[in-house]
């Protein structure tokens, strides 16, 4: 259990010192202010545009936004912030394979088990972090400047947005035990999760894909049963699990 | 009592057979140097004993344990200097060596104190630099550091002074024998000299298996082929010599080396006094490491 601390204490000075979580905060928290901003900045921008769409003939009348506004830009802007955080993890563990860095470690009698656990812990935790601290600023601005409570399920939608990313994280770490760059780590995770998507456009199965799990905004509006999301909630979970759980053996048996 | 057993390990890869059934004792106590051509099979024969490679074939037991690959049980008795070790570059070296003692389950003060210690011994007391900045020689002596961390029954090092220059190779010599009444060595390199300043026991891999092993002394005595340094004072007289005698061989413009028996140089002295052939000196050459190596290769 030490030596597993110990190496999570190493990712994460890694991440402090290589300006990571700094350069991720700052997306994170420029998303957060973005949702409100865009929502709060559109009727202004519409009226800038009035005047050159009344000399084209259109009229635009008068724009309201609300919360819903704001929370429709989260999850536009939330993918955004899912892939600005794997590429720049990516590397997480290609670097140490590369660099040779893990070599020294694993000679120390670190179990190789740990080095996955430790990475995958602070990737989680970190995602976790950012992205709940996302939606802390836009619910926070939301209820400032109008009033949440117009959307349904709020939390129970944003928590369907965060496991997507736990699943994109979990096949992160299963292609990073099994590929030895960067770019291959993210050609794998991207055509997984491809996969996983284009499942979902088949209707019979659509329910049990993790992609549907991209759709739960529509819970904001209302009219639609959390229960819905249930199956692809499971499967999203074990899928996120046995990926890690695989990259154990992976890890055990690659060359580093 | 052997610190490291190695069975009949063999390893390919690709078409490539690297080892061929390499057989191999370290005895505990010792400094062992590990010998080869450049792509002889000495990394591979070490990442192997270190659980980071699989062995098609054979076994290996450290400190009476049997090496399994993947596994990293046996490394508790190991501390290991990879040729060019590499550091996570963001820490200072005592972070290093506190985060490698967290990771051998070194208590922290003991862990703090035996940092301390080690980096007195190789050099770096003090130094406060991230492990970015630091030269490949103080990388080496940080390397150094942390093999000795968990105090290891073997500490392998693989060429560690092939990357230094001159000052570099005599400080990591320095720090090994500094070491070896602490830990069994084993050394692997190609620089003979180095090894025949630090080693007691000695193993030559050449082709993927071992072809001599013992002491120091033993294969000198076994393989021993006498030869003599003949300089004649002119270098017509060392040509007229080689035209004579086959088996000698030009070592510069006017110098001889005869192998073989003393009947050999008689015979060759002989002829010398019989045509009045002025000559410089004649000498005994003691046997190197070099030409111990070549003629076991040979062979």
């Amino acid at each position: 259990m030490r030596s597993l601390i110990a190496f999570m204490k190493k990712e994460w000075m890694e991440q402090v010192r290589t300006g990571r979580i700094v350069i991720l905060g700052i997306i994170f928290v420029f998303l957060g202010i973005m949702n409100p901003a865009v929502a709060k900045l559109t009727p202004w921008l519409m009226e800038l545009v009035s005047e050159s769409m009344a000399e084209m003939g259109m009229t635009l009348t008068a724009v309201q936004v609300d919360a819903m506004d704001s929370w429709t830009q989260f999850y536009k802007n939330i993918p955004i912030g899912l892939i600005a955080f794997v590429l720049m993890q990516s590397g997480l563990f290609t670097k140490e394979y590369q660099s040779g860095t893990l070599v020294l470690t694993l000679t120390k009698g670190l179990e190789r088990y740990k080095v996955v656990l430790a990475k995958t812990a602070v990737l989680l935790g970190l995602w976790s972090v950012y992205y709940w601290m996302c939606y802390a600023i836009t619910y926070c601005y939301n209820d400032i400047y109008w009033e949440n409570s117009i959307a349904s399920h709020l939390g129970f939608a944003a928590m369907c947005w965060w496991l997507v990313g736990i699943l994109v994280i979990a096949f992160m770490v299963l292609f990073s035990a099994l590929m030895d760059s960067n770019t291959a780590v993210l050609t794998c995770t991207g055509g997984a999760f491809l996969a996983v998507y284009l499942l979902s456009l088949l209707p019979k199965v659509k329910e049990y894909t993790p992609a549907m799990l991209m759709s739960s905004s529509a819970l904001l509006i209302g009219g639609v049963e959390v229960a819905i999301y249930y199956k692809a909630i499971m499967i999203a979970i074990v899928m996120s699990i046995a990926s890690v759980a695989l990259s154990i053996p992976v890890m055990n048996k690659r060359k580093v | 009592m052997e610190i490291l057993k190695i069975e009949h390990l063999k390893k390919r890869f690709g078409d490539k057979e690297v080892l061929k059934g390499v057989e191999m004792t370290v005895p505990e106590h010792s400094v062992f140097g590990f010998i080869g051509r450049n792509g002889a099979g000495k990394t591979t024969t070490m990442k192997t004993v270190l659980g980071l490679l699989k062995p098609d074939e054979g076994d290996i037991y450290v400190a009476g344990e049997k090496v399994i690959y993947g596994q990293t049980a046996t490394n508790r008795h190991i501390g290991y200097l990879p040729d060019v070790p590499e550091f996570y570059p963001f820490m200072t070296a005592t972070e290093y060596l506190n985060f490698c003692g967290e990771i051998t389950g070194v208590n922290k003060s003991e862990s703090r104190k035996r940092s301390e210690e080690l980096l007195e011994l190789v050099g770096l007391a003090g130094e406060k630099h991230r492990i970015q900045g630091f030269s490949r020689g103080m990388k080496q002596r940080l390397g150094i550091a942390q093999a000795l961390l968990n105090r290891p029954k073997l500490l392998i090092c693989d060429e560690p002074t092939s990357a230094l220059d001159p000052v570099g190779r005599k400080e990591i010599l320095d720090i090994l024998q500094a070491v070896k009444e602490q830990t069994t060595v084993l050394f692997s390199t190609h620089i003979l000299s180095d090894v025949e300043r630090i080693c007691s026991d000695i193993a030559f891999l050449n082709d993927g298996v071992i072809v001599e092993q013992g002491t120091l002394a033993e294969i000198q005595g076994k393989n021993r082929t006498e030869e003599y340094l003949l300089e004649t004072t002119r270098e017509e007289e060392a040509k007229n010599l080689l035209q004579v005698f086959p088996n000698i061989q030009e070592l510069q413009k006017n110098q001889l080396s005869i192998r073989g028996s003393e009947e050999t140089l008689f015979k060759v002295l002989k002829y010398v006094a019989d045509n009045k052939i002025p000559i410089h000196k004649v000498e005994h050459l003691e046997p190197t490491l070099e030409s111990l190596f070549l003629e076991v290769v040979k062979g």
